[in-house]
């Protein structure tokens, strides 16, 4: 019996770790320090149709417990992914999440199209309608639920895959946007993107950024996570996966407790490429001292 | 293919150059001796969330240690120098692609700055190879000249030491003889490394260049740090990471 293994609607996980987004690109550089067999899962860099540049200049700023970036979904294109890099990620052994993002609805509907053949090496659809880098679609679509439910329903009647929505936390209610999720078909929602951001260089009195905003991630915004994970817990019926700030095996159950079945880890991976084996002994520990099963914990807030 | 790890490393020295840039030793027999011109590591800076890049200085294989220069520019920046000797960091390394000095038999390196550190472990691992070396630096002024070894030609703006200009006057003083045969290697500050690449060009000679760019991992993963290159694509350039397709670079593939 495997006290880690986690389920997100139907797609089963033998550990609650999944790499995020845009931190572990497609996963190869990553396979240098360590064997990714022992991850959940592992959720590409955001794809698009066609090869992006992403943005110019400076992409990333340090700030208090965190960093913003900007790096603008570079990406090579979904075509390039298929023929590159899905045989990998499916050969690691880590559960494949492709994150899908576009600048409009077609985008999305196209993304669905040309990935849908290749199901067999996809265990979800993570559809990125959250990015706070680039000048349309994203997080355009994500902060409002009426276009939220509107694509969800769409892909859902595209594919069979799980769709897992990621969505932003830059909205006043986050309940509103999840429930627009679940209403479309989603199978799951992943909380939280990052959040938006602005630093400032005093001498110049220019943004640090060259896109003059950016996201920010890192341990700051955990509590921000946590609240809208615990917000949505309440109000959702399909399960959260919880993303934002995740540094340690605590930090795991903190988010598991206050609503999510599954967890997703990136910025702290930048500063310790290897963190993720470090998580999964300590959680197995936890689960051997504490006699349970890691997934029994999803939910059990006792609020005051 | 499980082939890095990261490491947890001591401080062995900590000496001030000028009084704002210093050189660190580090024990590491594994970076010590693997490490080649070009390459950095990425350390922990104090309480700073992410780690700061770093072009290895020089190696000493038999006491498994390696060098870095650091200049004061930030909060983290400030914090390393204030290590003390045992502290420990995290770090990573060695990383990216160093100096291919294959097919040349004569070398000029070139450069300013905190470039001086990564021109000096490929001056020391040139000359123990018995090849032909130029260094030629340049600086603001004589306070900012570090790390000169004897026969090195030297630049200043202001004029205080050696020949008075940018390095492009100080590489104007060589006599080259076979510019075919002599590879530049070039890390410094972008304007100086975007104009002695113009000068290399002028010559015929191939330049290498040691890119920087504001780094988060430093392993490839978030692309942050990218370098602009040109591509036969319809943009006609592309972003490639500066810690892993880089940080050396041929100067005429890079958009300055």
């Amino acid at each position: 019996m495997n006290p880690l293994s986690v389920n997100v609607g139907k797609t089963e996980l033998k550990s609650p770790i999944i790499l995020a987004s845009g931190t572990c690109n497609f996963g190869r550089e990553l396979s240098e320090y360590y064997d990714l067999s022992i991850l959940g899962g592992m959720s590409s860099k955001g794809l698009t149709i066609k090869p992006r540049a992403g943005n110019p200049g400076v992409r990333v700023a340090e700030c208090a417990s965190g960093m913003l970036n900007s790096v603008g979904l570079q990406n090579p294109g979904v075509h390039y992914f298929i023929e590159n890099d899905l045989d990998f990620m499916k050969e690691s052994g880590a559960a494949v999440i492709v994150n899908v993002a576009g600048h409009s609805y077609e985008d999305y509907v196209d993304m669905a199209t040309t990935l849908a053949p290749h199901k067999d090496k996809i265990d979800a659809l993570e559809i990125n309608l959250s990015c706070p880098n680039v000048k349309a679609g994203c997080m355009t679509i994500g902060s409002d639920p009426e276009a939220i439910k509107a694509i969800t329903s769409k892909l859902r009647s595209l594919t069979d895959l799980p769709l897992w929505i990621k969505l932003t936390p830059n909205v006043t209610d986050i309940k509103a946007t999840a429930l627009a999720a679940q209403e479309g078909g989603a199978d799951a929602v992943v909380l939280i993107n990052t959040l938006m951001g602005m630093r400032i260089d005093i001498r110049t009195r220019r943004p640090i950024l060259t896109n003059n905003t950016g996201g920010y991630s890192g341990p700051a915004v955990k509590p921000v996570a946590i609240r809208m994970i615990a917000e949505a817990s309440q109000v959702l019926s399909i399960p959260i996966v919880g993303c934002g700030g995740i540094e340690d095996y605590k930090d795991v159950i903190e988010f598991m407790i206050a609503g999510a079945s599954a967890v997703e880890i990136g910025t702290a991976c930048l500063v310790h490429p290897s963190l993720p084996v470090k998580i999964t002994e300590d959680l197995n520990k936890y689960c051997e001292e504490n006699s349970l099963e890691l997934k029994s914990l999803t939910g059990t807030l006792q609020r005051w | 293919m499980v082939t890095r790890k990261e490491y947890r490393i001591k401080l062995v020295s900590n000496e001030l150059l000028n009084n704002d840039t210093c050189y660190l030793g580090f024990y590491c027999p594994e970076i010590a001796s693997s490490a080649i011109p070009g390459q950095f590591v990425n350390i922990s800076a104090g309480t700073m969330f992410l780690k700061r890049p770093f072009g290895i200085a020089s190696v000493d294989r038999e006491k498994g240690t390696f060098n870095i220069g650091v200049k004061v520019v930030g909060k983290g920046t400030e914090q390393i120098k204030e290590f003390e000797v045992g502290t420990e960091v995290d770090c990573l390394g060695p990383l990216g692609n160093g100096f291919d000095f294959e097919d040349y038999d004569n070398f000029i390196l070139t450069g300013g700055g905190t470039g001086v550190f990564p021109i000096n472990f490929a001056y020391e691992t040139l000359t123990a190879a018995g090849k032909k070396v130029t260094v030629v630096e340049g600086f603001r002024n004589k306070n900012q000249v570090i790390l000169n070894k004897e026969g090195y030609v030297i630049t200043t703006d202001a004029g205080d030491a050696g020949i008075k200009g940018t390095v492009i006057a100080g590489l104007d003083t060589l006599n080259i003889e076979d510019s075919s045969k002599t590879l530049i290697c070039c890390v410094g500050p972008i304007p100086m490394m975007k104009a002695i690449s113009s000068w290399a060009e002028s010559k015929g000679m191939k330049c290498l260049v040691s890119m920087e760019q504001r780094m988060a991992c430093g392993a490839g993963i978030c692309l942050c740090c990218i370098v602009k290159v040109k591509d036969d694509g319809p943009d006609g350039y592309k972003n490639v990471r500066c810690c892993k397709e880089g940080p050396v670079f041929n100067s005429q593939e890079v958009i300055f």
